[in-house]
């Protein structure tokens, strides 16, 4: 809607109200003052008019694709002009407005059985609105033909009625009397409807039709005490009467407010649910709380499938939804560019633009993020995978060079050195310089085999494979040049990747051990608690060590990590150092 | 060499050939290497164990005895001798008859 068009419909109500005090305020000549009644009446159909008129300014506003707001526009309009004219000492003004008095009621009753969804839904819905147009204009028209106000309701000083055929009144009081039952009969449809309508409703629907149909029975009930009081004496005034059925329609203008006061919440609820939200929420778990939002507990997530070639959306039931024809009552949209996901909600919320454009942003960001964390945690755990693959493939290249190297060099070694034995023990006697020379090469043959052990054994300690992570530590102990205790280790077998970074966490530390604090002792205990190995290297060395300072430690690390296990080095200056490894043994 | 120190020597190739050439010959002593084409000098050294022909087994490798921690002193075998340092002298200390 328009600021102009808003700005036209405030003036025009303020404008009209205005008149109207003006038409009752201003005496016609005769008259010498308003009566208590009159302000009344005034003050009420001032009321009534000013509530349907905000009510639809409201209503165009938050609903604008639907005809709501203009019909509380209209019937605003159709209830005060009439009265003005009424008022207006001018004959022609006079007889405009009493004919058209009761038109409101017709558009009124447009609006009740159109409300909340601005359609008719029904052929009879559609006939009956045509019905009460007809009756309301057609009725008032030939009853005023015969009505007489200065000696029917008006005072001597009344304007003429213009239309005026026959001014006998017997005629006019007969039509009355005889338009009481067909104007109950419209009411009682229009109530028996509003009733269907909320028994068929669902949610959304039901909820904002329930007041109105206690709005609409207490019309009727009004209707019908105002016909009996026509054709019978009731010990209550017209006007008594007309004043309750004014303050029961200022009951309609609520409804707005109520139904608004309820959207509100909605959104405040769907802002406080996403609060609520996990981060990365099951499809079924976000959509419970987006229907517990909306307070449709119908409410449905659609998800594309993944390997369907046509567009395929499953519900988190599995029913299969299909984009273009939604359930009986309920509307599908969107709830992401791509399309990957439908939201299928009460059919009657998309007349709420605002809620629903809220409520759709709100499910899209909950997805989008429930996507996002799905895709970091899968990406993380490839990466993860991959990390350990390459970490395994390293250390089975590295098993592959040990035995290269044994199964080659070693062997060859192993042989020229026993060759050479031989030869210096057939030497004997003979030649003293080739006994020398052979005994030379004899020892420089062993020494190369003891380096080239040694180099075998840092790539691949072959004691691991063949006896376990107790035989290769016991083995590093004897070897280091720190005095080492070991406290306790497991006699039994683990899985490849765990021994070898298990046995890499000691030998790493040993070594820095040896390097930074020869003359210190040092103690290793390795545990298995439950399904984790801790390892633990301690020495009693000058401390000051850090993960950050060491490319050993740093390594170390990464090799933990990637067997999804933990590192953490304490060591405070002067105090020691303490290399804690947690390993997952599975 | 060791045929010229005076013993009869059968070679076999693998594991399975070990334990039969033992049981038709019958040895005092069996070299037996730690890593054999079919299996290892350990599982080898408990056949032969079980056999029971009461001869002395002693493993051998190119690798050292602590590579194979105690697998080497917790089976049957009455010793290890790294393959370098393999001599008769050494074999027959294992025999117990130095005077041979």
């Amino acid at each position: 809607m328009s600021r102009r068009l808003t700005a036209i419909l405030i003036a025009g109500a303020v404008v009209t109200t205005g008149l109207l005090y003006v038409a009752v305020y201003v005496p016609w000549p005769g008259q010498h003052s308003v009566t208590v009644t009159g302000s009344v009446w005034a003050s009420t159909t001032a009321a009534v008019a000013l509530a349907f008129f905000a009510a639809g300014l409201v209503a165009w506003r938050h609903w604008p694709t639907t005809r709501i707001g203009l019909l509380f526009t209209v019937v605003g309009f159709t209830f005060v002009v009439p009265a003005i004219l009424s008022n207006l000492h001018n004959s022609l003004a006079f007889t405009v407005g009493n004919v058209a008095q009761p038109f409101y009621s017709a558009p009124l009753i447009q609006l009740g059985l159109e409300w909340p969804s601005g359609r008719l839904r029904a052929q009879l819905e559609r006939g009956l609105v045509a019905v009460a147009y007809c009756w309301v204009v057609g009725y008032n028209v030939i009853g005023t033909l015969f009505w007489n106000p200065r000696t029917n309701g008006c005072s001597a000083s009344c304007p003429a009625n213009l239309m005026l055929v026959d001014g006998s009144n017997s005629v006019h009081n007969a039509i009355n009397d005889a338009a009481v039952p067909v104007s109950v009969g419209i009411g009682i449809l229009v109530l028996g409807l509003v009733v269907r309508h909320r028994r068929l409703a669902a949610g959304w629907t039901r909820r904002a039709t329930t007041p109105l149909v206690w709005i609409v029975a207490a019309l009727v009930a009004e209707g019908v005490v105002q016909g009996i009081g026509n054709l019978t004496a009731l010990p209550v005034s017209g006007f008594v009467l007309n004043e309750i059925v004014d303050v029961t329609l200022l009951a309609g203008p609520a409804l707005v407010v109520i139904s608004l006061t309820r959207t509100h919440r909605a959104i405040a609820a769907v802002g406080r649910a996403l609060v609520g939200l996990s981060p990365a929420p099951a499809p079924d778990r976000l959509r419970e709380a987006l229907a517990g939002a909306l307070g449709d507990p119908a409410l449905e997530l659609a998800l594309r499938q993944p390997s369907a070639s046509a567009e395929r959306y499953r519900d988190t039931k599995g029913r299969l939804v299909d984009p273009g024809h939604p359930p009986e009552g309920r509307a599908i949209t969107p709830l992401d560019s791509r399309g990957d996901a439908l939201l299928v909600f009460d059919g009657s919320l998309v007349h709420e633009p605002e809620l629903m454009g809220v409520f759709v942003s709100v499910a899209t960001l909950a997805l989008e993020q429930s996507r996002l964390q799905a895709e970091v945690a899968s990406q993380l755990e490839q990466v993860r995978a991959s990390r350990a693959r390459l970490v395994e493939a390293g250390d089975a290249a590295r098993r592959r060079l040990e035995r290269d190297l044994h199964d080659g060099a070693q062997q060859r070694l192993v042989t020229l050195s026993l060759a050479l034995s031989t030869a210096r023990a057939r030497a004997e006697g003979l030649d003293p310089e080739l006994k020398s020379l052979l005994e030379t090469a004899s020892k420089e043959a062993r020494e190369a085999l003891v380096e080239l052990r040694e180099l075998a054994r840092g790539i691949h300690p072959t004691v691991l494979t063949e006896t376990g992570l107790a035989g290769a530590v016991q083995a590093l102990v004897e070897r280091s040049v720190v005095v080492t205790t070991i406290e306790a280790v497991p006699g039994e077998r683990f899985p490849a990747p765990v021994e070898a970074t298990a046995y890499f966490v000691v030998a790493e530390a040993l070594a820095n051990v040896a390097k930074h604090a020869p003359s210190a002792s040092a103690r290793v205990a390795v545990r298995r608690v439950v399904d984790r190995l801790e390892v633990e290297v301690s020495d009693d060395g000058g401390g000051g060590a850090a993960i950050e300072s060491g490319s050993g430690l740093r390594g170390l690390e990464d090799r933990v990590a990637s067997v999804g296990g933990s590192l953490r080095i304490h060591s405070p200056r002067g105090h020691g150092t303490r290399v804690e490894a947690v390993i997952p043994c599975l | 060499m060791l045929e010229a120190a005076g013993f009869n020597v059968t070679e076999a190739a693998t594991g399975l050939a070990a334990t039969e050439a033992a049981t038709l010959v019958r040895p005092e002593l069996v070299l037996l290497d730690v890593q054999l084409p079919d299996s290892d000098g350990f599982e080898v050294a408990r056949r032969l164990a079980r056999q029971d022909h009461g001869a002395v087994i002693v493993l051998t490798s190119s690798r050292e005895a602590s590579e194979y921690g105690e697998r080497v002193t917790s089976g049957p075998a009455s010793g290890f001798l790294p393959k370098d340092e393999l001599s008769v002298a050494a074999l027959r200390r294992f025999l117990g008859d130095d005077a041979r």
